[in-house]
């Protein structure tokens, strides 16, 4: 079995707002990579995942904050992730705050605002 | 300082296979920024999820793309049975390796054949396109659709392979791989393809992982990264290493690519030695409640699914983050310092694949 | 440092000069379609029951089902040959035959209407099986059988329960069912 060596980790670790851009600057010093954003909707609330990669192993930071509070951008840390910070606070309505590019709800061609914020 | 002045490139061009649409900001000939646009083919497929069935969406989740759906159909089974704790028969999990390393052999040949479009070599582009056309026969025959394909489903595959369906993939792997050297050949050794790629576009090894450079484009920095290396599906009963090159130019990124379709072909030997027998699916109850960051590789790079579903039959969230995505943000770092003759060239070097990215 | 030829491309330019074609010449020659394709749905419309899993399993929503009826309608233009209807279906009547539609200035759909049932003493579909727990030996054949995973069957507790809602009157438990227990009323 060549490529069995050890069970790459995946896991999920929940930090709280105030840790988060430490934690995403600790990532970077140790030279994690970033994998994706994502943004999920909970009643009120966006539980925000961001996953850093480093050879096979996987970790996803878990961001719970509330529907009108600010989000960080993670693009002066990790500049690749302006495509999907713009994304979530376009279909999700995420405020993401000083992102180094912002498109200002233009990114999608889309009939209406924050298509994905309400179920169904 | 020269004069600036910025030219709209996109969303139509004729080397562009997909619609994006760059600003470049040029000092005479050099570009010094670029500023994507993408967005004309969103389509919103993720939040479909919430309104299908579970086991239908696969049919969903493969038609995000027309080039890599069997690994998005793979991918979001594979994150649905890890959630429901399905164990998949390994007859399946090789069916599935080998479809989609079938999957990356058409892609790259598809790519391969995009390149020499863009370079002006018209001969070369119809050359690549003929055999990739093996393939999709094959796939034709195996699967019953050249694109979209429809085997996926949650708890193995639906179609079976024979062991003369086998020895007949076996039989056209061969011959592409003979009638593949004469054209590898000319990619990677003539003089005037050499003049359009070598030293064009250079991404250093950190630049590339700094900014999330997967797949082809991550490997030909020097960097032995594959996420099949994860032993998802029959890769962990598979012999391979990651295909990588050093300079991280455009040439490099060709060559990792031809490289992979060879290895491709050897992989799919490999397994079709290895194929055991068995059932090709188990039935699945329930619904699924959890969540899973699943990360496959597809043609085109890493390729990320997340699921996360709460007991009932429709998932909460379907997350496709794919390699697209990713590459868009090193593209850019590239096209810094390049004349405005060779973006085109550069831009198709990520392969990029913009209807996946907008899902 | 990269290997240079000179015309490693000529070879290859030269053979295709006194090659046939690779192309065919369709349309005067016949396409050639592999056996497996998927090109249209084909109904065997006497073995359909009018269940419905098709038309609830289609994810274009190009199938209707009437119970009453007793029609099966497809709206070509609307599917896309995936197959899921073939998979669902509890009798196998559908099948997935080579060969496309062929393009039309409107969207049509096609419909296929039942013959009346037959006079035989075979469990007839429709209405919602009803066990008889004085013959039933709990044998759970019947809630393996049901596409619907509608039945519950417990053979510690002899237990045997129906979910009304998710039932759609396929008749395959009472078919399937050894004792003969099971009624569709």
């Amino acid at each position: 079995m060549p490529n069995q060596a050890q069970e790459p980790r995946n896991t999920i670790e929940p930090v709280q707002p105030e840790d988060f851009l430490p934690a995403v600057i600790h990532c970077k010093m140790q030279a994690w990579r970033l994998v994706q954003l994502c943004a999920t909707r909970l009643p009120g609330q966006y539980e925000l995942s961001y996953s850093f990669a480093k050879g096979l192993n996987l970790r996803t930071l878990r961001l719970v904050v509330n529907e009108d509070a600010n989000v960080p951008s993670i693009t002066q840390i990790y500049p690749g992730a302006f495509l999907q910070e713009n994304e979530m606070a376009e279909l999700f309505g995420v405020r993401v705050t000083d992102m180094s590019q912002d498109y200002h709800q233009r990114l999608y061609r889309i009939a209406r605002e924050t298509p994905f914020k309400e179920k169904g | 300082m020269a004069k600036r002045s910025i030219v709209p490139f996109g969303p139509q061009h004729p080397v562009l296979p997909e619609p994006v649409h760059l600003d470049l900001v040029l000092e005479d000939e050099v570009v010094v920024g670029a500023v994507p646009s993408i967005g004309f083919v969103h389509r919103g497929l993720e939040k479909l999820v919430e309104t299908k069935d579970f086991k239908e969406y696969v049919y969903i989740a493969e038609r995000v793309c027309g080039i890599c759906s069997f690994g998005h159909g793979m991918g979001y089974c594979q994150s649905v049975e890890h959630i429901m704790g399905v164990e998949v028969p390994r007859r399946a999990a090789y069916l599935r390796t080998i479809w989609m390393e079938m999957s990356r052999i058409h892609s790259h040949l598809l790519w391969l054949g995009l390149l020499a479009d863009a370079m002006g070599f018209e001969s070369l582009f119809m050359q690549s396109w003929r055999l990739r056309e093996k393939i999709l026969d094959m796939f034709d025959a195996t699967t019953g659709g050249r694109i979209i394909f429809s085997v996926n489903c949650v708890g193995g595959v639906l179609k079976d392979m024979d062991s003369g369906m086998l020895a007949r993939l076996v039989d056209t792997l061969n011959d592409i791989e003979r009638e593949l050297r004469p054209l590898a050949d000319t990619f990677l050794q003539d003089y005037t393809v050499g003049t359009r790629l070598v030293g064009l576009g250079v991404l250093k090894a950190e630049d590339a992982t700094l900014a999330g450079a997967v797949g082809p484009m991550l490997r030909a920095s020097g960097v032995a990264y594959d996420a099949r290396m994860l032993g998802y599906a029959a890769y962990g009963d598979l012999d391979f290493a990651p295909v990588t090159a050093e300079a991280g130019d455009s040439y490099a990124r060709c060559e990792v690519r031809i490289r992979e379709i060879y290895q491709s072909i050897g992989l799919i030997r490999q397994a079709v030695q290895k194929i055991p027998e068995g059932p090709i699916a188990v039935p699945v109850k329930g619904n699924p409640n959890g969540e899973h960051f699943m990360r496959i590789e597809q043609p085109r790079g890493e390729a990320v699914y997340y699921v996360k579903g709460s007991g009932s039959k429709f998932i909460d969230r379907f997350r496709l983050r794919t390699p697209t995505t990713s590459n868009i943000p090193p593209m850019l770092d590239m096209l810094k310092g390049c004349q405005l003759a060779d973006v085109p060239l550069l831009i198709l070097t990520i392969d990029p694949c913009i209807s996946c990215t907008e899902r | 440092m990269r290997p240079t030829r000179i015309f490693p491309f000529a070879q290859t330019a030269l053979q295709n000069l006194f090659r046939k074609p690779v192309t065919t010449a369709y349309p005067f020659a016949p396409a050639q379609y592999p056996e497996r394709m998927r090109g249209h749905v084909e109904i065997d419309i006497e073995k359909c029951i009018s269940c419905g899993l098709c038309a609830r399993s289609c994810p274009p929503g190009a199938l209707t089902v009437d119970r009453a009826a007793r029609t099966w309608t497809i709206n070509r233009f609307d599917c896309v040959q995936c197959g899921s209807c073939v998979n669902s279906c509890p009798k196998k009547c559908l099948r997935l035959v080579p060969g496309y539609t062929t393009p039309d200035t409107a969207k049509h759909s096609e419909t296929f209407t039942r013959p009346a049932p037959p006079e035989s003493d075979a469990p007839a579909a429709g209405g919602h099986p009803v066990n008889d727990p004085d013959k039933c030996v709990y044998c759970t054949l019947c809630a393996k059988k049901c596409p619907q995973q509608a039945i519950t069957v417990d053979r510690a507790a002899k237990t045997w329960a129906l979910d009304a809602e998710a039932c759609v009157g396929c008749g395959l438990c009472a078919a399937s069912c050894p004792k003969k227990c099971l009624t569709m009323e």
